[in-house]
């Protein structure tokens, strides 16, 4: 049993070492979720304010978060995705962050 | 288009329609719900303020929280000041006329107070139905709507002096 214990635990740390290489390479998303205290406008105002989007483009996202229940607003480094889900937060959205294909 | 509200975008900012006395008990609600939070951040009531960050990944989530929590803090207790501050401006008058940031303050300080009260009502996107007038809830789902309604006009006139620029 020793044995084999031996010969599967350097394939495993292999296989752990190139899932966190190629993670690397992916960005962050930030998502809002839809919640039924917010207003629309207000959510609408806020993607305006935090991000610079238009009118227009704040609008459609705000309709995606409500119609979807959920939205990815902005992606980009880890860093400026901690940034961007603190100021949302800051305004009372329900904003979330996670690697890009993470479901 | 003609409409009336409390609030409107004026040269220079915007003026609040809000009389003294419901200033006053604005301004009475945003204290206590500083005191609040100042002494129970971690409250199960105050999770809308005090938001998950990674969506999955409670390890991420827990380093984040350490170093971010007492930023969020102290920048809901700042706009909470703020906003003290500005609804208790010319005690005497009817109108307060308010600046960009003063406005914001107030947005951010009714939302938090929504946020909380909309979590303790339990609150779901369909109801749109007050409970009777005997419930011993239908004073705090009148107050949710109230700032709701305030908070529109904000949004509203924020909106107004954008598109004027």
């Amino acid at each position: 049993m020793r044995v084999s214990e031996t010969e599967v635990l350097p394939h495993r740390n292999v296989e752990g070492d190139s899932a966190e290489h190629t993670d690397i390479d992916r960005p962050w998303i930030v998502l809002v979720w839809n919640d039924p205290i917010n207003l629309m406008s207000y959510v609408t105002f806020v993607l305006q304010k935090v991000f610079g989007y238009s009118k227009e483009k704040a609008t459609a996202l705000m309709l995606d978060v409500h119609h979807k229940g959920r939205a990815v607003v902005s992606s980009g480094t880890r860093e400026h995705a901690e940034i961007d889900v603190y100021r949302l937060h800051e305004h009372g959205l329900w904003a979330t962050m996670q690697r890009e294909d993470n479901g | 288009m003609f409409r009336k509200g409390p609030v409107r975008h004026i040269d220079g900012g915007y003026r609040v329609d809000v009389d003294a006395a419901h200033r006053r008990v604005l301004a009475d609600l945003i204290s206590q719900l500083r005191d609040e939070v100042m002494g129970n951040a971690g409250d199960d009531r105050f999770r809308r303020l005090f938001p998950v960050a990674y969506h999955e990944d409670p390890d991420h989530d827990g380093e984040y929280q350490r170093l971010m929590h007492g930023e969020l803090l102290a920048s809901r207790l700042d706009a909470i000041t703020t906003a003290l501050t500005t609804l208790g401006r010319d005690a005497q008058s009817d109108s307060i006329d308010i600046n960009d940031a003063e406005l914001d303050a107030m947005m951010r300080s009714f939302n938090d107070l929504r946020l909380v009260l909309g979590t303790l009502l339990d609150v779901h996107e369909d109801d749109h139905i007050e409970p009777p007038a005997d419930d011993p809830a239908f004073a705090h789902f009148q107050l949710y709507g109230y700032l709701g309604w305030l908070l529109e006009w904000l949004v509203q006139a924020q909106q107004e002096a954008r598109d004027d620029r």
